[in-house]
């Protein structure tokens, strides 16, 4: 019966999905209201009938109803309530229904969010966003179907794949990545949308780049989690091992953070458009390329599912998408020429961006070349190699470096030309900081020259953030007096967007420094323990106490019960145990983990022998692990912040009359045209560095301080 | 048209697609055999119960089939009948069948043994220095090697019977 009602619901789906394409390229190109209309109509009916598939299908798994193919596939009696949920995402067939439920989300969330607003360009962008939701749903009611009937209908079924039931990130974790990867469509079908049309206008620019930050957001926090769930299900004690899928994440991600700034030029001056445009459709083209990676059986990795038959027609896809997108770019770049202004010299901020952009885009470069490096050698040479950590640090840490370096320098230079007093001043406090943290580093013996040198550029980083982030308080305090407390919320909450921006460089500064640290000094130690014995790994005692058996309905965990003192403290138990799963030959050791600010404890069972008193442990000792888990959290909350729909566009889209801004002297939304972008009155003040801030209070939240 | 990107694009666009289309049809987890065609590492171990040691050097001149096995792991018990019908078949002719415990406790082989029959004599492996040399990644792999001593072949996974007859009968 679900069988049916699923397969149903997903041909309704398709067919809405393509009617709707048509309609909205039909209304792109012939600017049809009308058309618009039915495009708005369809991605309803698709998301609805999408979410009635979703939901059928939870259904089916928390009733284990084996008829359903699925079901049969990766259900099963003895699994908890939470595995049978997450088993949607488990597995290929539910991974891609999952996936084309999340785009039928974005596409309502697309019609919402246009649905006053953008008349030139909202039809193309929904009918393209369709476009690539008929490529799913065709394959969630075709090559991947996951509600075909089963006859007879098995007993139970084997469950998911016991690697997936380790950890309870699973529940989290590839939701957040789905919504990064399938959420970048939107940016990219309005990016397409500006290309058809051969226009950007700044206000849609602004939206694309409004549009990208939600699934950017969630790509970055998914990639993050991803990098948890490898630390604790994995036992290896890493984070990220340069997986080919972990890549496959990484590298939509890098354009995606290279577009949000080069659009930011984009918005602002109108500069950059036809490279921007280039990072926004790469983005999307490396999200698919990522499915493929996953889904095609093509590379080696944890995360693909093996021999699927949607490969090839992927592949189609993913052509079809590279030669429109190579087309499109080609056909009308030339028609987004910017105007004659060209960029600033090297004392600007315009400078920075894109010597930043350029980083990104080289060590995307690098990455997508050690990614598919192994393909390409075994096509021409026919020998299968692999290429490992070493190739990817050799290029990515100094590249990564040079990121962390240029956050630091590239916010704290004016927009437009400074001169170089200016430049010199603005650097005294910043610099001072990476001196400070480089000889704190010196006289506490820290000493080895990369982690040091990311710590310096990190402090100069964290000071200059914070200095900007102060700034348009600052500024306030010093023209209208007052409270310096009340000026500082006051500025910030003018400048939303830009204290956002802000947060996110302190979340991805927390990050580098986790990451430097935790790789610099890490120890690793095997050693077996009889029960009752004690030995000391760097600061810690660690007393075996014995073994313990744990039963569940879907696994059987052997636990070694472990004491941990550091010195005098008494720091409790950990308990790594090895998890039996019947479907799975070899035990899983599920490690235990004492994560602090400072330092991590790792340990990881490697052979515990039932009723042998002896086991066999991993230990991993690692600093400020817990400081990568921490900068994710910020970037997702500087991230929220700077994506939650502002008042005034709230207002706009809700057909109100929006309240002219308080503050004196700023402009209404808008920039002249010919004028920079987003140029807007300033409540001047000599700020310190002999820069003069500008702020705006239009609660656009594009407020930002200017030379 | 901007021909100057266009042929940018078709010089990432086309051999990047060629590269996947081409990665089709290989399994990406089929590792490189280093072993193949090798000197097969040399061992001396002794069985289960402490009683008979042996070694490959004075194996030499006849086939040997070395399975490196688990009593915890599925696939192997899997295998289990396959070898003992296959080591029933060869032993006879000349081919030495040997197991090795990998990961594993000699009372657990034991009680496997006796519950799944056995047909050849499994030896202990202590602190796994063999499987090391013979880059044993799971079990269970099997080798088999020519009475020169070289590794002619090695199943990773279950062995496949087929193959493994083909293999003996070549050598004999």
């Amino acid at each position: 019966m679900i069988s049916i009602i699923g397969r149903t619901a997903v041909l309704v789906a398709l067919a809405a999905c393509t009617v709707g394409a048509i309609a909205g390229i039909y209304g792109g190109a012939r600017r049809s209201t009308e058309a618009l209309r039915w495009a708005r109509a369809m991605a309803l009916i698709f998301a609805g009938a999408m979410t009635l598939a979703v939901g059928l299908m939870e259904y089916a798994l928390l009733t284990h109803d084996f008829s359903v193919h699925y079901v049969s596939q990766v259900g099963s009696l003895s699994s908890p309530t939470w595995i049978a949920i997450v088993s949607l995402w488990s597995s290929l067939e539910g991974s891609i229904l999952f996936w084309a439920f999340i785009l039928g989300v974005y596409a309502v969330w697309q019609t919402w969010f246009t649905r006053s607003r953008y008349p030139e360009y909202a039809s193309w962008a929904l009918g393209i966003t369709l476009a690539v939701g008929v490529f799913f749903t065709f394959l969630v009611a075709g090559t991947a179907n996951p509600f075909t009937a089963v006859s007879p209908v098995p007993l139970d079924g084997p469950g998911p794949n016991p690697l997936l039931q380790n950890h309870i990130l699973m529940v989290v974790h590839p939701p957040t990545l789905y919504l990064g990867y399938v959420g970048m469509t939107v940016p990219f079908a309005m990016g397409a949308a500006a290309l058809l049309t051969g226009r950007i206008s700044p206000s849609w620019s602004r939206a694309i780049r409004n549009a990208m930050l939600v699934p950017w957001g969630f790509l970055s926090f998914g990639i993050i989690l991803g990098g948890w769930w490898s630390y604790d299900v994995l036992g290896w004690g890493g984070y990220w091992a340069w997986d080919p899928v972990e890549n496959a994440s990484l590298l939509p991600w890098l354009t995606a953070t290279a577009f949000l700034h080069s659009a930011m030029l984009m918005e602002r001056k109108e500069q950059l458009k036809g490279w921007s445009m280039t990072l926004l459709l790469s983005s999307f083209l490396l999200t698919i390329l990522g499915t493929f990676m996953t889904r095609s059986g093509v590379f080696n990795s944890v995360h693909s599912f093996t021999q699927t038959p949607i490969g090839p027609v992927f592949l189609v896809f993913l052509a079809i998408v590279l030669i429109f997108s190579v087309m499109l770019l080609a056909a009308r770049v030339d028609k987004l020429t910017p105007p004659e202004e060209g960029l600033n010299g090297p004392n600007s901020r315009d400078t920075f961006f894109l010597a930043q952009n350029l980083t990104f885009a080289a060590l995307t470069f690098t990455v997508l070349l050690g990614t598919t490096w192994p393909l390409i050698n075994e096509a021409v040479t026919g020998d299968r190699i692999s290429v490992g950590e070493p190739y990817f640090n050799r290029w990515g840490i100094p590249l990564g470096f040079l990121l962390v370096f240029l956050m630091g320098v590239g916010p704290a230079l004016p927009w437009g030309r400074a001169a170089g007093s200016t430049v010199v001043k603005r650097f005294l406090v910043p610099l001072g900081a990476a001196v400070l943290v480089v000889v704190g580093c010196l006289v506490f013996g820290v000493d080895k020259p990369w982690p040091v040198a990311v710590f310096a550029v990190s402090g100069m980083a964290l000071v200059v953030s914070v200095q900007e982030m102060a700034a348009p308080g600052l500024a306030r305090w010093r023209t209208k007096g007052g409270s310096l407390g009340r000026a500082l919320v006051e500025g910030s909450v003018m400048t939303r967007r830009r204290q956002a921006g802000y947060i996110v460089h302190i979340g991805v500064i927390c990050v580098a420094v986790g990451v430097a640290a935790s790789s610099g000094w890490r120890l690793v130690k095997e050693l077996t323990l009889m029960e009752g014995q004690t030995t000391t790994v760097g600061a810690y005692t660690l007393t075996y106490l014995g073994e313990a058996t744990q039963k569940d309905s879907h696994r059987t965990s052997s636990i070694a019960r472990i004491h941990v003192a550091r010195g005098d403290e008494e720091l409790g138990e950990l308990d790594p145990r090895m998890n039996v799963y019947p479907t799975m030959g070899r035990p899983l050791p599920s490690p235990a983990v004492r994560s602090v600010p400072g330092e991590d404890l790792y340990l990881s069972l490697v052979q515990l022998e039932p009723g042998s008193k002896v086991v066999s442990l991993q230990v991993v000792i690692q600093p400020m692990v817990w400081w990568i888990w921490f900068g994710g959290v910020i970037m997702a909350a500087g991230t929220i912040l700077a994506a939650w729909p502002s008042r005034r566009s709230a207002a706009a889209l809700a057909g109100a009359p929006v309240s002219p801004p308080r503050a004196p002297g700023a402009a209404p939304q808008g920039p002249a045209p010919g004028t920079a972008a987003g140029v807007t009155a300033s409540a001047t003040a000599g700020a310190t560095a002999g820069a003069t801030a500008s702020v705006t209070a239009s609660a656009t939240a594009s407020a930002e301080v200017r030379s | 048209m901007n021909w100057k990107v266009l042929a940018a694009g078709a010089l990432i666009v086309i051999p990047l697609v060629t590269v996947l289309a081409m990665g089709f049809g290989q399994d990406p987890r089929a590792l490189p055999n280093v072993m193949e065609g090798r000197t097969a590492p040399q061992f001396h171990l002794s069985d289960l119960d402490g009683m008979q040691s042996y070694d490959l050097a004075e194996l030499a001149g006849k086939p040997v089939v070395l399975n490196f096995w688990a009593s915890w792991c599925v696939p192997c018990a899997q295998e289990h009948p396959w070898l003992i019908r296959t080591a029933q078949q060869y032993e006879p002719r000349g081919v030495v069948f040997l197991g090795v415990l990998y990961g594993d406790e000699a009372v657990n082989g034991k009680a496997f043994l006796k519950r799944n029959g056995h047909a050849f004599p499994t030896l202990l492996d202590p602190g796994g220095h063999s499987a090391l040399d013979y880059g044993v990644a799971g079990v269970p792999e099997t080798f088999v090697i020519s009475p020169q001593g070289q590794i002619v072949h090695k199943f990773v996974g279950p062995i496949e019977p087929d193959l493994m007859t083909e293999l003996l009968e070549r050598m004999l």
